[in-house]
């Protein structure tokens, strides 16, 4: 039996159970549990852990650490995030593996302090300038946001990618059952500076001199990340007439709300995507061809990946094309399965209209 | 599933009252969840948690329709009295809860002098365990014994040892006083 782990403080020891060398950060609400967790825990084992003056310097600061080779991480929600930017799109161009978590409180500008996916379209479309992309996976129960914090540092690595946890104010602040595993330690990646001249190979600030190269390889990498990173969590789609989707907090209130529907003999079933890049559209190839409409849930204004379920719905299958997909949006906060059954009976009464 | 709501003034003990059902849950082999509400809190404001165990997997974390509802002062009582599922109890501190407590006919309320029965232990601070006790026993998911256990578990995990005959101790009155 594992015992009762606040989510924060589950990622902040699955970082050090990986093998994080370094972590840098800045605190905000409702993150600030991963570093204070961090600053007890990461010298006990010999890391480094450092309260960088502001965001933007914490992230400089994860940068120059992963160009020695060190495992990395940086958390922080929302706004934080988007100081951040100019330095995850350095990390992108130099193609240096490192881990971000991004604990989402709802809203922009200063936002708020309630829980919400209002960070979809940034964390997923983009990553800061340039045509890069993150890897983001998102969590829906404490155990899971333990495992993709300790697989991501690997992830990273393997693809020189970015990887970005993307949870929400209410995962990171709830407690549940959670098991950790071995604690492993990890060599310096091999290609790392040393500040030894005489060994250290030169390595463009830039692309280098080789633009189209350069263009060439990413374009390759993002190929190879969304053929093989795609994952995805789903059940009851063969005869299914409605489909929710629902990542974090939401995915797993869905699965719960359509398995509940389900022993009521509703025929709807559901997707609950742990990849949002890449997005997981081979989800997709096992739905009922007669689905009568997809249904993004998600905990934010208007929405953010209920344009990726229309762009990847609409993809697969003969006649998805013309299956609606509509957006039931929750509000700040932690979804209800209230909230959703009812807005699940103006759907299907025609009360709500579709997004796409 | 069940859904318990923990509320009181900030001190009583309310999100520590809240873990321990969690603990008991997970010692007992099911699942829980254990959620506090976050965001613009008020020093001596009310502060409250909603723990969810299912034998297989609980959903959303999140407050909804509760069981039961510790409230250990009027604040407490007022804000969630609503909310109770039909046929669910309110479970109120009855030396702090001077509200008229008889608003519907579709609830239980039980009345606990838990103060009274800390205090009378010698320790005003185990009001919380007073309180879990006559939740468990108002519940009905655990035995006394299954809930000892679980609690003595989480607390022994935390170092908390020595005050094991205390806890066991609080817990029992409360259990004994529904």
């Amino acid at each position: 039996m594992g015992d009762m782990v606040k989510g924060n403080v589950a990622m902040g020891e699955a970082a050090i159970r990986a093998g994080m060398h370094m972590y840098a950060g800045y605190p905000i609400t409702p993150s600030t549990e991963i570093m204070e967790y961090l600053s007890w825990r990461a010298p006990q084992e010999d890391r480094v852990f450092i309260q960088a003056e502001s965001e933007m310097a914490a992230m400089k600061m994860v940068y120059g650490a992963a160009a020695t080779g060190a495992r990395v991480l940086t958390a922080s929600s929302g706004l934080g995030i988007s100081c951040k930017q100019e330095g995850v799109s350095y990390m992108n161009m130099a193609q240096y593996p490192g881990v971000m978590i991004n604990v989402v409180r709802y809203g922009d500008g200063l936002g708020s302090l309630m829980s919400g996916q209002t960070d979809y379209l940034r964390e997923v479309k983009g990553a800061g300038n340039g045509d890069a992309r993150m890897i983001v996976l998102s969590p829906s129960s404490v155990q899971e946001a333990y495992d993709l914090v300790y697989e991501a540092f690997d992830i990273s690595q393997k693809y020189k990618s970015l990887v970005m946890i993307l949870t929400e104010g209410g995962l990171g602040q709830m407690m549940e059952e959670c098991e950790y595993s071995e604690m492993k330690t990890v060599p310096f990646a091999s290609w790392g500076y040393t500040g030894d001249r005489s060994k250290d190979e030169y390595r463009p600030m830039g692309m280098g001199a080789d633009v189209y190269a350069h263009a060439l390889e990413m374009a390759a990498k993002r190929v190879t990340i969304k053929e093989e990173m795609q994952r995805w969590e789903s059940g009851f789609l063969d005869d299914a007439e409605y489909v929710m989707l629902g990542y974090g907090l939401p995915g797993r209130a869905i699965k719960s709300y359509v398995k509940a529907r389900r022993a009521e003999g509703e025929k709807i079933g559901y997707i609950r995507p742990i990849s949002l890049w890449p997005f997981p559209e081979k989800a997709f190839k096992g739905i009922n061809p007669g689905v009568k409409g997809f249904i993004s849930v998600e905990t934010s204004d208007d929405g953010g990946m209920v344009e990726d379920v229309a762009l990847y719905g609409k993809k697969y299958g003969s006649g998805f094309e013309k299956v609606p997909v509509y957006g039931l949006f929750c509000p700040p906060g932690i979804p209800t399965l209230r909230f959703i059954g009812e807005k699940f009976e103006d759907i299907k009464s025609g009360k709500m209209k579709e997004v796409f | 599933m069940k859904e318990v709501v923990f509320a009181g003034f900030g001190g009583q003990g309310v999100l520590t009252a809240g873990l321990v059902l969690a603990q008991i849950a997970l010692f007992n082999d099911k699942k829980a969840t254990w959620i506090p509400e976050y965001g613009a809190a008020m020093r001596g404001g009310t502060s409250n948690c909603t723990v969810k165990y299912d034998p297989e997997e609980v959903g959303s974390p999140g407050q909804e329709e509760p069981d039961l509802v510790m409230a250990l002062n009027n604040p407490s009582f007022t804000k969630f009295v609503n909310i109770v599922k039909p046929g669910g109890y309110m479970l109120v501190n009855s030396d702090l809860v001077t509200v008229d407590t008889d608003l519907r006919d579709d609830i239980t309320v039980l009345k606990i002098p838990g103060s009274t029965i800390s205090d009378g232990l010698g320790s005003s601070k185990a009001l919380n365990i007073v309180m879990v006790g006559a939740m468990i026993k108002a519940m009905g998911d655990f035995t006394k014994e299954e809930a000892i256990a679980g609690m003595n578990d989480m607390f022994a995990k935390k170092g908390k040892n020595d005050f094991e005959m205390q806890n066991v101790r609080a817990f029992e009155a409360g259990y004994e006083a529904v």
